[in-house]
């Protein structure tokens, strides 16, 4: 097989998408009654599910508490049949420690953790199922979690990944996407103000295309905040006639 | 809004165990249909190419016919082709990427008439594959019913004719719905397209070919050559550096035994070897032809051979090879192939007692190749006597291990062997260069230039454009005849005491669209060829011998690069780039100009432009361009001494011209004349062209489009060097300057040829000079090692090449951007524009390739019924400069 053609001719991608459309996206929120807050979101087949707890008391080492601010501490698993190989991973991997640092610094831009000194809030991510943009998925559901808890935060956070190819920028990119090693940009985005929580790339890509990748990445990232935001006023819909009033 | 599917696929892993891959499939409401049917083309937002209106029926290729039969879909008499995404994608996966991207390119191709639906992205086309369906009968179920679709989409007005070579798949659809047929290919062809000949000829002997094949799979005997390896063990092997990559070189002289591997890529970089590695022999070249990229194994030294270095091939092969061997090579054999290099070839047929002497099986014909580096192809039919003396285009298939040539099959034929028409044919298709004449939708977007609509110069682009027509002197000087006059030069003093020096070239990217068809034309020519009798365009006559045309006394758009110019030292004080109007005042030729610089005044007789005026106006005009063409001699003579002094060669190659009488008989054969006007206009060229580059460059450090010349490789000159030793001169080739020096010095007053010759020699030595971006190469690798120049660019012939136009636009681009206007989207990206450097260095090489081979050509057929014994003219003096084991090399400087 000639390797994989990543964009056609006709503007298509290997799944049918174009280039800046995103996959399918369907979210809950208040998935556990237990924690303080949970959601789960799908980004096509890419799986993930987030618990919040907090803010309470820091646990364990008290000398760990910030005086100013709240502690945001934030846990990445993804399940043995997350892939398409099983496979056991451990906890605390590199892999996983990355990802939580990163969703740490991500949701520390954006929650309003100053509120809260010297205490703790726990965001616990699990990936169900990966299928390209993990760490999308995760903020994403994380953000929804985090919401559902009724922690104030400056504004969503909205992630998108992006990647590049043959000169077309290309949004939310499934595996086989990222499989095929092209360039990779993650970017967590707060949509109201456009600050950015998040950016990472590990690839090379040419300084001149950055910006063409950067706004295609933006672009996905302000359409997932539309999905994420109907989500929420669903949610809080339903709520509010449970409670009756 | 776009719907889900999933799809699964079980792939198998490399340990061999089953994988379940679950993968998404978005599927729309509307995808482009691309038809002129089209009941709602805002839905299915059709840009870009449709099928044309003027068909009886939409054709719809199933996967085995685009795989089998591509080439007949490639002529442009079938219309209305559609190709399904699920054909295409079978295409893909099982014929890989050649074949692919044959395909990819007649989608693109403005020319011919098929589009591409994707099906499979369609709502109410797409078709999952079911439990336990092959994925043959799935693919033939989506593309039908994909068809029937797409007639109901043309709410039932064109019929549809969906055509396969499956039975099964003709009994169980062919009914099913009224106005889509389901034929197989040969009834088609027969029913609809009866009168092409061509195409039936060429389905027959695919057929043929095929039905051969499977034959010869299944009797397969001793094998002749080592099997391929795979792909994989390749990579890794020439990863670890076990293996080599590079491309296959076959010698000209000794097409039998030697090929040489030029290293190409990463592999150069770390292996120690230097040289090129030979191959010696058919067998260990292993299937490979020239220009293949291939990996090779080296082998033990002890095996190492060395270069023949007899000429021609002896009787006693083995012999010759043995006795003359120089030092020893590296020396390997080929393991695989990376990338196949076939194409068309032209050949001839054996005579007819040699086809007898083949024997056993009549109807399978070796037939040899018109160039002498491809072994001969074995191909099957049964019209090889009607096709004696004919050249024929004939197309490899395959080359198993277990054949000694490789199988091909007959295409069409070109001509009579001897006849002008059938051997300039051959040329064309030995180099790969179609010339079809512009097609309609070409000459659309072309201006009009008639007597009773003459094109005149537009108020708007009077207001954009510096006006130059009442102010400036230009003239163009060309050779005699020429019809695109593509510069002119202009020179005057200013006001201020200094001069201005103007070079303009002809506007042609003003008429050519960036996109249009015409530059997609132009892009595919990318260079006019030039061959000895006639000459293939680039662009059509209306722009390239007219509207473009610099000609006298006629208003014309050009792009304009002027410098000011110290009065006395000539020192550039300052450029200016820009679009003009200007009007040339006189198209002279090269030999007129070259007798008024001389100050022979009667000359004048033979200029039209001075016919009709009173003896006093003519006089002072006469004096006016003979001081102009005057100071430009001086200024072009100051410009080249500096570059001089940098190093820049001349070089010597003798070129023939040949003269046709009315009935295009060979009159006589020419050398060209070099006349100083001649190095003067090109001196302003080569000015304008550094100076455009310079600016680009600045501009687009990323993505300019230069010229560069690599410094040619040591080696090549040390037959240079010791034939100047023989004559007790020494050559020192370390760099541009000194061996422009030391040619200089070669010099035998006795013997004016001898200097001649070491610079023909010279010439042999040199590479090439490229087309390249400037994003891909890192700046000091952009010298132009024969102009001397730190960076040059083609700018200055937009009407007979490609990359000049490219050039204006990153001009045109420059200026604006000088300006803070955006019109950056019509550039080519570094990578974009790398490949098409590549395209068309490629297309110059076939070019200057195709002029050669013409020219010599003309020679055979001038020398060929002359009588060396009584006619004079076949008899000329030479000079032998070099000594093989077999033979000598002469050099004729007439």
């Amino acid at each position: 097989m000639a390797g994989l053609e990543l964009l056609s001719d006709q503007g298509y991608r290997v799944d049918g998408r174009r280039a800046g459309e995103l996959r399918k996206i369907q979210a809950r929120m208040g998935v556990f009654a237990q924690a303080d807050g949970s959601a789960y979101i799908e980004q096509g087949n890419t799986k993930a599910l987030a618990v919040v707890y907090g803010p309470h008391e820091i646990r364990g080492s008290r000398a760990r508490a910030l005086p100013d601010r709240a502690l945001v501490n934030c846990q990445y698993s993804s399940a043995t049949f997350s892939t398409g190989e099983r496979k056991r991973r451990p906890h605390g991997d590199r892999k996983s420690c990355e990802m939580g640092l990163q969703l740490r610094q991500t949701f520390e831009a954006a929650i309003l953790t100053q509120l809260h000194p010297r205490s703790q809030i726990d965001i616990y991510v699990q990936v169900l199922q990966a299928d390209g943009g993990t760490y999308a998925a995760c903020v994403n559901a994380a953000t929804l979690a985090v919401l559902d808890a009724g922690i104030p935060m400056r504004d969503f956070v909205c992630a998108c990944s992006a990647g590049f190819v043959d000169g077309t920028a290309l949004a939310d990119l499934s595996h086989v996407e990222e499989a095929a090693g092209g360039p990779q940009l993650a970017l967590a985005l707060l949509p109201a103000s456009g600050q950015i929580a998040l950016l990472e790339m590990d690839a090379r890509l040419h300084e001149d295309h950055l910006e063409q990748v950067l706004e295609a990445a933006a672009r996905a990232a302000r359409d997932v905040h539309t999905l994420l935001d109907r989500v929420v006023r669903q949610h809080v819909k339903e709520a509010s006639i449970l409670l009756g009033d | 809004m776009l719907q889900k599917r999933e799809k699964v696929l079980l792939l198998r892993t490399f340990q061999g165990r089953t994988l379940r891959i679950v993968r998404e499939h978005y599927l729309r409401p509307s995808v482009p249909c691309n038809s002129p049917l089209c009941p709602q083309p805002a839905a299915c937002r059709n840009d870009g190419k449709l099928l044309s209106s003027d068909v009886t029926h939409y054709m719809i290729p199933d996967w085995k016919i685009v795989q089998d039969y591509l080439e007949i879909l490639e002529f442009p008499e079938l219309k209305g082709i559609i190709f399904m995404q699920t054909a295409c994608q079978a295409v893909q996966h099982q014929r890989g990427r050649r074949q692919y991207n044959k395909l990819r390119n007649l989608l693109k191709d403005a020319r011919h008439d098929c589009v591409l639906f994707a099906n499979e992205f369609q709502q109410s086309c797409y078709l999952p594959r079911e439990r336990g369906e092959s994925m043959e009968k799935w693919q033939s179920r989506s593309i039908y019913s994909a068809a029937v679709w797409y007639y109901h989409h043309c709410q039932d007005r064109m019929p549809i004719v969906m055509v396969t070579e499956d039975e099964e798949t003709i009994q169980q659809y062919g009914s099913d719905t009224e106005g889509v047929f389901v034929v197989s290919f040969k009834d088609y062809l027969d029913n609809f397209w009866p009168d092409l000949k061509a195409a039936h000829e060429l389905c027959e002997s695919i057929l043929q070919s095929r039905r051969e094949r499977e034959n010869e799979s299944q009797e397969s005997h001793g094998k002749e050559y080592a099997e391929h390896l795979p792909l994989e063990v390749l990579e890794a092997g020439i990863k670890s550096g076990r293996y080599i990559q590079g491309i296959l070189n076959v010698n000209k002289h000794r097409a039998q035994t030697e090929a040489f591997v030029r290293l190409q890529g990463a592999s150069s970089k770390d292996s120690d070897l230097i040289s090129d590695i030979l191959i010696h022999g058919m067998k260990a070249r292993n299937r490979s032809i020239h220009g293949d990229v291939v990996v090779v194994e080296l082998l033990p030294k002890n095996e190492w051979k060395g270069r023949t270095t007899a000429l021609g091939e002896s009787d006693s092969d083995d012999k010759a090879s043995g006795e003359a061997p120089s030092e020893p090579m590296p020396t390997g054999r080929v393991v695989g192939i990376l990338q196949k290099n076939w194409r068309d070839y032209v050949v001839t047929f054996p005579s007819k007692e040699e086809v007898q002497s083949q024997g056993k099986n009549a109807q399978k014909i070796l037939v040899t190749p018109w160039d002498y580096r491809i072994p001969k192809i074995r191909i099957s039919t049964q019209q090889a006597e009607a096709l004696q003396d004919f050249r024929v285009v004939v197309r490899i298939d395959s080359w198993e291990s277990t054949s000694m040539y490789p199988n091909g099959h007959f295409v069409r034929v070109l001509g009579r062997i001897g006849d002008l028409e059938g051997e300039i044919a051959t040329i064309l298709v030995e180099n790969s260069i179609s010339v079809a004449p512009f097609s309609e939708a070409q000459m659309c977007e072309m201006p009009v230039n008639t007597p009773e609509n003459p094109w005149k110069v537009s108020s708007e682009e009077e207001r954009e454009r510096k006006d130059l027509r009442r102010t400036h002197l230009v003239f163009s000087i060309d050779p005699r005849g020429c019809e695109d006059v593509d510069d002119a030069l202009s020179v005057r003093a200013l006001d201020n005491g200094s001069l201005e020096l103007g070079v303009h070239i002809a506007d042609v990217t003003h008429f050519v669209a960036p996109h249009s068809y015409i530059d997609i034309e132009a892009r595919t020519r990318a260079t006019t060829y030039y061959l000895a009798d006639r000459r293939y365009d680039m662009l059509p006559s209306i722009l390239s011998a007219d509207v473009c045309s610099l000609l006298g006394g006629v208003d014309r758009y050009a792009v304009s690069v002027m410098w000011e110019l110290d009065k006395t030292s000539y020192e550039i004080k300052k450029v200016w780039y820009g679009r003009t109007i200007i009007q040339s005042a006189y198209k002279l030729f090269y030999e007129a100009a070259q007798e008024l610089l001389d100050g022979n005044v009667h000359v004048v007789d033979d200029i039209p432009e001075f016919r009709d005026l009173d003896e006093k106006s003519r006089q002072a005009k006469l004096d006016e361009l003979v001081w102009a063409i005057g100071k430009l001699t001086d200024i072009a003579r100051h410009v080249r001494a500096k570059r001089d002094r940098c190093g820049a060669l001349e070089l010597e190659g003798v070129e023939v011209r040949v003269q046709l009488d009315e009935k295009k008989n060979i009159h006589d054969l020419i050398p060209k004349q070099p006349l100083e006007v001649h190095e003067t206009v090109a001196e302003c060229m080569i000015l304008a062209n550094h100076w455009v580059a310079r600016k680009i460059w600045e501009s687009f450090p990323h993505q300019a489009l230069l010229r560069r010349h690599p410094p040619p490789h040591q080696e090549f000159f040390s037959e240079l060097r010791e034939c100047a030793k023989a004559k007790g001169f020494f050559i020192d080739t370390r760099s541009n300057k000194t061996l422009a020096d030391s040619l200089d010095n070669a010099n035998d007053p006795n013997d004016p040829i001898v200097n001649k010759l070491l610079r023909s020699m010279a010439t042999q030595a040199m590479s090439n000079a490229l087309y390249f971006s400037t994003g891909s190469y890192a700046e000091e690798e952009f010298h132009h090692y024969g102009l001397a120049l730190d960076k040059y660019t083609h700018f200055t012939s937009p009407i007979r090449r490609y990359s000049d136009i490219i050039v204006h636009r990153l001009l045109m681009a420059a200026i604006s951007k000088d300006k803070k206007m955006e019109s950056k989207e019509n550039l080519f990206s570094n990578k974009d524009l790398e490949e098409l450097c590549r395209h068309i260095n490629n297309r110059n090489r076939a070019a200057q390739r195709s002029q050669k081979q013409s020219t010599e050509l003309f020679q055979c057929m001038y020398f060929k019924d002359k009588d060396p014994e009584t006619e004079e003219r076949c008899i000329s003096d030479g000079v032998i400069y070099s000594i093989r084991t077999n033979g000598v090399l002469v050099f004729i400087p007439r």
